[in-house]
């Protein structure tokens, strides 16, 4: 075709200009009037988009008026179900409007890319058909010229350059830092001074065992290494007593010891604290007050009186101390009371209340919640760094509700978690949270914690039998670890509590029954007469129980019973005893108990 | 249809005429007459004849527009335009982000945040074939069929494919950053494919020059889709906006290195087009830069773009180069402005005035020694430059907010708006600042290697504009030229090649010789 072209004939008058005079001129008309087609299209979609986006905006739930308004009346009124629903129905009218102006959003961006694109295509047609043709025309001596170039191109290189190194320069040479330049100042910033420093992150076994760090102490068995605590106390006289402090809150969580530190939590449905008061006089040190957690109901949840928001006894690493509460509020603390960081982990669906304690182990805070009846998902183990509240692992428990609390306990060869809740007693790894073990032992409402006593875990099945359990096994042990079990008097609420030989139980009548740790088997029954709701702890060769009415019985220890002492305090006990120091500290009702010498340093 | 062709003849033997009978301006003789293919909608190719600049005419012979409508078409064009993309870039801005329902008195558990799966593996190999064969597609349309219409359609396939179907991810612009990423970030392993991203243009533009920009590269062929009136940046400005993507393409590595983050890829403006989405500066960037490339010859290509810095550099070096002409120059000078992208280069004089020798050497030995000078420079500002820098990063931020509770306290409850993003991070503080503290030393040393950099380029550029060229012909630079393959049709030669005129019109030229005194 081409070579047929350069063989026709072309007319000897013919001039370039008359040949593309007018040709392109309809289609140039034409072309233009798609342009501006297009572009009133491509505006009509701009127009039409902005416009959906300024409805919206009003009509954005988080800014809504109107929604704002309803919200501002549920806090007035906030048992009104008809203003419940009426802002679920409008924050879903809105939610779907918002969900839809994001699909007509990407009609638009698909309708504007066309518009455009017909718009660029016949613009460019049209632009070409206006083009005016090349036509070179004389130059001076390229030589000069280029010389020139080259110069001005210079000129205009250090310029830029000038300009991109002045704005670095600007911006390097005004900028300032806050952040330490020596290990020093990193020091002097975290508030590490010379007698902290070299201080671990983390505290060891050791300092554990030495301090009272958890519900019922160390490992949670209630056993103290303390040697002098009081054998006698008198709430009249004041003999024994070292001193009482009043408790800002209500609570039925015990309190904890570290160091020179005690440690309790409080509260109800409108206000929680943590307060700490001095070992040696009881001065309330620093309280403080649980808000802004994130994720934190509005709403509290309904409580029973009975347990309460401040059942869980709280923790403490040595480093941080811990606290969580019937509404998912879990907190963390210096010693000092510098809020660490916080966090909440659901309210839990629990008929009574939550009251399961924290754990804790050197680094790792364990938090047990069993819940919502064994719906699936419901139930629950997690760990957490106890530095920074990252969650470290979390484990799904196929359990029901339950107000034991966990213990951690070294055996086979593993640091294992024993957890309680109907129907297993199951072990789990510290370190990742693999389920070890697990036994089917329980039924009904499972309030006393385990103990780790002569090898055997020892669970209470409430008012049904005490189970000893090898933790040494895998799977399920229900048939093939059980090492023994007992009937006799058996607790509803209290723990038991071991010296390693021997088993206490306390009922909540008083009947206090000692058991051979080997075999099961009872030794001797004593009726205590008194009504107990707190876990007995043994110190030395004795061992502690609390009333409820305020008296306090010790017992030898022994495989014959033999009551040493029985003292009276004016206050209501639903907390067990923690000792540091040759002190006991007792949580009444009102006040902040601490038996022992006075003035103690 | 046979009046198209019988006019596209009688314009190809009226161009034969021109070239025959007029006086060349340039300094070897050269055809007096000009030709130009002009494509449209509907028409075949053919040759669109001006009149010589000592010939009367009227605009209106073109076009049935006189210059005055032109002018105000255009005018109002541009302005609809403008318009068109600033509501465009309201509307971007008017997006808003959408709260999380409130669930606190039903106590539902928001889930977890899930990120989508990898792309399938079989698919990313796909993508690394589609490019291989788009390379060799390109090289040959350039340098075999000397085609622009296969040049111009491979662009609109890489558009749609790389740009709107891969949503401009992968593209090799981002690439660099990845494989620097990798190289100081041991527990990053660089995927297969972003390394034959990275290094496939490159390779190919060793051997034949950017062939990945002329229609593979989903940028460039949108910015070549947009030009509509291109407007000629002068050389001087072209030479100094010519060392930007040099520094962007430092400073993106520099921040790769320290693993904060892509700032090629997070500042690139074209890719919010593709994904028609994007944060509201970067779509007022986009709607600038596409606004700039109706008139200014793919702007991002030649003054942002940082790994056409990399490909101008290999370009420079690569074997085979794009040639206007397919035999030999005629000096015609038809091709002078052939190039909307300033790419063109003509020919050197052939001789130098013994007298400018003298001042010419003295001035590069001076700019050589300034050199090390700037380099060094640019490290003492480097080093400066790592405080306010690291502060782009997160944790260097999270740190520093830190530090101000600390030193200024502000009570709020129990969570500091600090603790809760030290919590977020799931670290604490000591962690935090031990981490913010290493950030910073390793940006101050990025930022050193950055300044250096900055110096060399700035250096070396002034270096470059004081050697002579030795040039005999009309052809693109190396560097420069994106291998569109625009220029090839302005060569009467390449007119003879394809058939449209008879090489026997062709003035009796011989190829040109080295210029003396070069």
């Amino acid at each position: 075709m081409r070579a047929s072209n350069v063989k026709t004939p072309i007319p000897q008058d013919a001039k370039p200009d008359s040949i593309c005079a007018s040709a392109p001129s309809r289609l140039c008309v034409s072309l233009t009037w798609t342009v501006w087609i297009a572009a009133a299209f491509c505006l009509l979609v701009c127009a039409t988009m902005l416009y959906q986006h300024s409805v919206a905006a009003q009509r954005d739930p988080w800014k809504s008026p109107q929604l704002l308004k309803l919200k501002a009346q549920l806090r007035g009124t906030p048992n009104d179900e008809a203003l419940k629903n009426e802002i679920r129905r409008l924050d879903f009218e809105f939610r779907q409007r918002y969900v839809r102006r994001l699909s007509l959003d990407r009609t638009g961006g698909w309708l504007l890319v066309g518009g455009m694109a017909v718009m660029l295509l016949a613009a460019k047609q049209a632009s070409k058909l206006q083009a005016q043709p090349w036509l070179p025309k004389p130059k001076p001596a390229a030589g000069g010229e280029m010389r020139q170039l080259a110069a001005r191109s210079r000129w205009s290189v250090a310029a830029i350059s000038i300009v991109v190194l002045a704005g670095l320069g600007m911006v390097a040479f005004t900028a300032r830092s806050p952040l330490p330049t020596s290990a020093v100042e990193l020091d002097k910033l975290l508030g590490r001074g010379p007698a902290t420093e070299g201080v671990a992150a983390i505290v060891s076994l050791a300092e554990f065992q030495a301090n009272w760090p958890r519900f019922r102490g160390f490992d949670g068995g209630g056993v103290s290494t303390q040697t002098n605590v009081p054998l006698t106390w008198d709430g009249k006289s004041g003999t024994g007593i070292a001193w009482k402090s009043p408790l800002p809150a209500p609570g039925h969580s015990s309190p904890v010891v570290w160091s020179n530190r005690v440690f309790v939590s409080g509260g109800d449905a409108t206000k929680r604290g943590v307060f700490c008061f001095d070992a040696a006089d009881g001065k309330l040190l620093w309280q403080r007050t649980i808000e802004n957690v994130p994720g934190s109901p509005a709403k509290q949840p309904e409580i029973p009186e009975m347990t309460g928001f401040a059942s869980p006894t709280m923790a403490c690493d040595g480093r941080r101390v811990f606290a969580i509460f019937a509404n998912g509020d879990l907190v963390a603390f210096t010693l000092d009371g510098a809020p660490v960081w916080s966090k909440n982990i659901g309210v839990p669906k629990n008929a009574y209340g939550y009251a399961a304690s924290l754990a804790v182990w050197p680094g790792k805070l364990i938090v047990q919640l069993d819940q919502d009846d064994g719906a699936p998902g419901g139930s629950k183990l997690m760990a957490f760094d106890c530095a920074n509240g990252r969650p470290l692992w979390q484990r799904g428990k196929p359990t029901h509700d339950s107000w034991a609390s966990p213990i951690i306990i070294q055996a086979a060869g593993k640091t294992q978690i024993i957890t309680l809740a109907v129907p297993f007693v199951i072990s789990y790894s510290l370190t990742d949270g693999t389920e070890l073990w697990r036994a089917e032992l329980l039924a009904g409402e499972v309030t006393p914690s385990p103990i780790f006593a002569d090898g055997l875990v020892i669970v209470v099945n409430p008012s049904t039998e005490l189970v000893a359990v090898k933790p040494d096994g895998a799977g399920d042990v229900t048939k093939t670890r059980i090492a023994w079990r007992a009937e006799d008097n058996v607790p509803d609420v209290t723990s038991p509590v071991s010296n390693g030989g021997l088993v206490f139980t306390i009922g909540s009548m008083g009947m206090l029954t000692c058991l051979d740790a080997k075999d099961g088997k009872k030794i001797w029954e004593h009726d205590l007469d008194m009504e107990v709701q707190s876990s007995p702890a043994i110190v030395g060769e004795r061992l502690f129980i609390l009333g409820t009415k305020g008296v306090g019985v010790v017992v030898e220890a022994g495989r014959e019973f033999k009551e040493l002492a029985r003292s009276q305090l004016a206050d209501e006990f639903l907390a067990s005893p923690a000792f540091s120091s040759g002190r006991m500290y007792l949580r009444g009702t009102t006040n902040l108990w601490c038996l022992g010498k006075a003035n103690h340093k | 249809m046979n009046g198209l062709l019988q006019r596209s003849d009688r314009r190809e033997e009226a161009l034969s005429q021109r070239i025959q009978s007029s006086h060349s301006p340039s300094l070897r003789p050269s055809p007096a007459g000009r030709g130009r293919i002009v494509f449209s909608l509907f028409a075949e190719p053919r040759a669109v004849f001006a009149k010589c600049a000592s010939e009367n005419s009227e605009p209106s012979a073109c076009c049935p527009l006189s210059l005055r409508e032109r002018v105000r078409v255009r005018v109002k064009t541009a302005l609809l335009m403008t318009v068109t993309f600033a509501l465009l870039a309201c509307a971007s801005f008017a997006d808003q982000r959408f709260p999380p329902p409130d669930f606190s008195e039903t106590n539902h558990q928001l889930p977890i945040t899930t990120t989508p799966a990898a792309r399938a593996e079989w698919l990313q190999y796909l993508d690394v074939a589609v490019l291989t064969a788009c390379l060799g597609v390109a090289v040959w349309f350039i340098y075999k069929h000397r085609s622009r219409r296969g040049v111009y359609w491979l662009g609109i396939f890489s558009l749609a494919y790389f740009g709107f179907w891969r949503k401009g991810c992968i593209c090799a612009i981002g690439a660099p950053q990845n494989i620097v990423y990798g190289l100081f970030n041991p527990g990053y392993t660089v995927p297969l494919t972003v390394i034959a991203f990275f290094a496939l243009p490159l390779i190919v533009a060793l051997f034949a020059g950017r062939a990945f920009c002329s229609g593979v590269c989903p940028h460039g062929a949108l910015q070549d889709l947009l030009l509509i009136k291109p407007l000629k940046v002068p050389a001087w400005l072209e030479h100094a906006l010519g060392i930007l993507p040099f520094i962007f393409l430092g400073f993106g590595l520099a921040f790769a290195a320290t693993g904060t983050g892509f700032p090629i890829c997070r500042y690139d403006p074209i890719v919010p087009i593709f994904r028609l989405n994007g944060p509201g500066l970067m779509i007022t960037l986009a709607v600038v830069t596409l606004l700039l490339g109706m008139f200014v010859g793919r702007p991002y290509c030649r003054f942002f773009c940082p790994y056409g810095a990399l490909l101008k550099l290999a370009s420079l070096a690569s074997k085979w180069r794009v040639r206007v002409t397919p035999d030999y120059c005629t000096q015609c000078r038809l091709c002078e402005s052939s190039c909307p992208f300033g790419a063109m280069r003509e020919p050197s004089a052939g001789t130098v005035e013994p007298k400018l020798l003298a001042p010419d050497r003295r001035r590069l030995g001076w700019l050589v020694l300034l050199v090390p000078l700037l380099i060094a420079g640019g490290v003492g500002i480097g080093n400066r430059l790592g405080t306010p820098v690291s502060k782009l990063n997160p944790t260097v931020e999270l740190a520093e907010r830190y530090i101000h509770q600390q030193k200024s306290p502000v009570d709020y409850g129990v969570m500091t708006p600090e603790t809760l993003s030290l919590q977020r991070a799931e670290s604490d503080p000591e962690t935090i600042l031990k981490s913010a503290a290493d950030l910073r030393h390793r940006f101050t040393l990025a930022c050193m290697i950055f300044g250096g950099w900055v110096g060399l380029v700035i250096g070396l550029k002034l270096v470059s504009l004081s050697l002579r060229t030795l040039r005999t012909d009309f052809e693109p630079d190396r560097g420069a030229c994106f291998a569109c393959a625009r220029c090839f049709r302005s060569c009467p030669n390449e007119l003879v090649r394809i058939g449209v005129m008879p090489a026997s019109e062709l003035p009796k030229l011989t190829p040109a010789t080295q210029p003396a005194g070069a």
